[in-house]
């Protein structure tokens, strides 16, 4: 030991060995930080991560900014070990108020990083579900039809949003009473409001599926009498003579129909 | 020089109004202090007060200057008897042209009513339209193809037609304007028969011999009978009938039993 202390040099004896040591740990996670940085890079697109958000939002945002979707999250994951790093460093150092300030961000630091991970993540995964649902309902030609994907996108976002800032130990219970609120009033006005379309729609549904009549056949529906022109989700257009009726589903089945040969 | 200025300002004296087919905003911009100005365009992209819709882009600019007068008569934006100044792109997509037009009623020649006052809705009439076109531009496998589209008032051309063979679309819901529906198009024009079409667009049958009576039709000498089936269907339903020819390649509309439009698929 004493041999190691005569071969240092005056200058180095300055600092303290403390300092050099903090030192050589930072140095040593920014070194591990680049090498997470590189190794995630290359696990990620082994895993076929970038393929799968490819088109997404968020990939879409990170090429704005120069960056991908997999380079974000391999620089937040090679930052946390450089933050890391120093974190560690700072237990080894005496300064009294960077210990306290660093023990309280060594607790807190991680969390925001997983909230942050959460988020990105829900972020794409919401994204792939829009794209998912949006594709399967691509044979339904309804311009209503584009409320699906987004609601779902929105659901999982909200998700994860909540359960990021559960991470950070935000509360979050106020805010799912709140949502379950408005879910709730929504459904029952929307049920009370839409009672009619929604049995005209069901029937359309079942309409559209077995196609019982079709359009040129001529039919009677509630006294009405003529030759099919549209049926859509809602209603039956037959017309009769210059004259259009349009009849509500709900009665079509209700009713019966009358197929005249 | 001086003749060319007094030839210009010959026709474009005494002028009620001016038609500015898709303008860019500069050139509106020179407008800004004229009263009466109509723009003619597939998008109202310079925000102008009054605007006539182009459905599609004419290469025939007597096409498109008809169609422009026309919608201007008939939202009332001008009269007959008015002399108007046209602005337009014929070569360079700068105003390169203008023309001087007497409105009167021998203008009107349906063209404007055949997209807008149709029994089908417009869009789908357009799609349509983009269907025969992009038909008639590619062919099957090379070789030109025919088709007839019925579209709108489809109850009624059902019940004045008959199944040349199974309907490949029964229970599907297939609307004109899907992505994947040039490609069905195309592979059904092989065989023969019409594609009747409904007011909003759904694609109904297939293979459809039509029978109307074709009694005082008159359509151009040389069409044959795909394009004799497509005018009497017409005059006999509150169809539309848009067929693409298969021996000189036009696409041609008819409505009420005549011959509205005539577009070459090469120009679009």
């Amino acid at each position: 030991m004493s041999v190691l202390q005569v071969a240092l040099p005056d200058w180095l004896a300055v600092i303290s060995t403390r300092l050099w040591v903090a030192a050589g740990i930072v140095l040593l996670g920014i070194i591990l930080g680049y090498l997470t940085m590189l190794m995630g890079r290359r696990l990620l697109h082994r895993l076929g991560i970038d393929d799968a958000v490819e088109g997404t939002a968020v990939e879409r945002a990170a090429g704005e900014y120069g960056t991908s979707t997999v380079g974000l999250i391999t620089k937040l994951a090679g930052y946390f070990v450089i933050v890391l790093s120093v974190f560690i460093a700072g237990t080894f150092t005496n300064i009294q108020f960077a210990d306290l300030f660093l023990r309280a961000a060594a607790v807190f630091l991680p969390q925001l990083a997983t909230a942050l991970l959460i988020l990105v993540v829900g972020i794409i995964i919401g994204d792939k579900i829009e794209v998912l649902v949006s594709e399967r309902l691509r044979g339904i030609k309804l311009p209503e039809i584009g409320v699906i994907p987004a609601t779902a996108r929105y659901s999982v976002l909200f998700v994860a949003t909540l359960i990021a800032l559960g991470q950070i130990g935000v509360a979050t219970n106020a805010l799912i009473v709140l949502l379950g609120a408005y879910a709730l009033a929504l459904i029952v006005f929307t049920a009370i409001a839409t009672q009619e379309l929604l049995a005209s729609g069901a029937v359309g549904v079942y309409l559209l599926l077995t196609e019982p009549y079709s359009i040129g056949d001529e039919v009677a529906v509630a006294g009405q009498q003529g030759i099919v022109q549209e049926i859509d989700l809602f209603v039956t257009r037959i017309d009769t003579d210059g004259e259009e009726h349009i009849v509500p589903n709900r009665t079509v089945l209700r009713d019966g129909i009358v197929r005249i040969q | 020089m001086g003749s060319f200025d007094d030839v210009l300002a010959d026709i474009m004296a005494d002028i009620d109004s001016v038609f500015l087919f898709s303008p860019n905003g500069a050139f509106y911009e020179r407008f800004a202090d004229t009263d009466n100005v109509v723009v003619v365009a597939g998008e109202n992209t310079v925000e102008a007060e009054t605007f006539v819709e182009l459905p599609i882009e004419f290469t025939n600019i007597k096409d498109r200057i008809r169609f422009g007068i026309e919608g201007a008569m008939d939202n009332d934006l001008v009269e007959e008897g008015n002399t108007i100044a046209c602005f337009g792109s014929i070569f360079a997509d700068d105003a390169d042209s203008a023309v001087r037009v007497r409105v009167s009623e021998d203008l009107r020649s349906g063209l404007y009513d055949l997209f807008t006052n149709s029994r089908a809705d417009p869009n789908v009439i357009r799609d349509v339209f983009d269907v025969a076109l992009e038909l008639g531009r590619k062919g099957q496998k090379g070789s030109p193809v025919g088709a007839l589209f019925v579209v709108g008032d489809a109850g009624k051309v059902m019940n004045k037609s008959r199944p040349l063979s199974y309907n490949p679309f029964e229970k599907s819901h297939v609307h004109v304007g899907d992505p994947i529906v040039n490609v069905m198009l195309k592979e059904f024009s092989r065989l023969d028969g019409a594609f009747v079409i409904s007011d909003s667009g759904k694609i109904v049958s297939a293979y459809r011999y039509l029978e109307p009576s074709a009694e005082g039709i008159d359509i151009p000498k040389g069409l044959g009978a795909r394009h004799m089936a497509g005018g009497a269907i017409t005059r006999d339903t509150n169809a539309t009938a848009i067929v693409l020819s298969e021996s000189d390649g036009l696409v041609r509309a008819f409505k009420g039993g005549e011959l509205i439009l005539e577009l070459d698929p090469e120009e679009h």
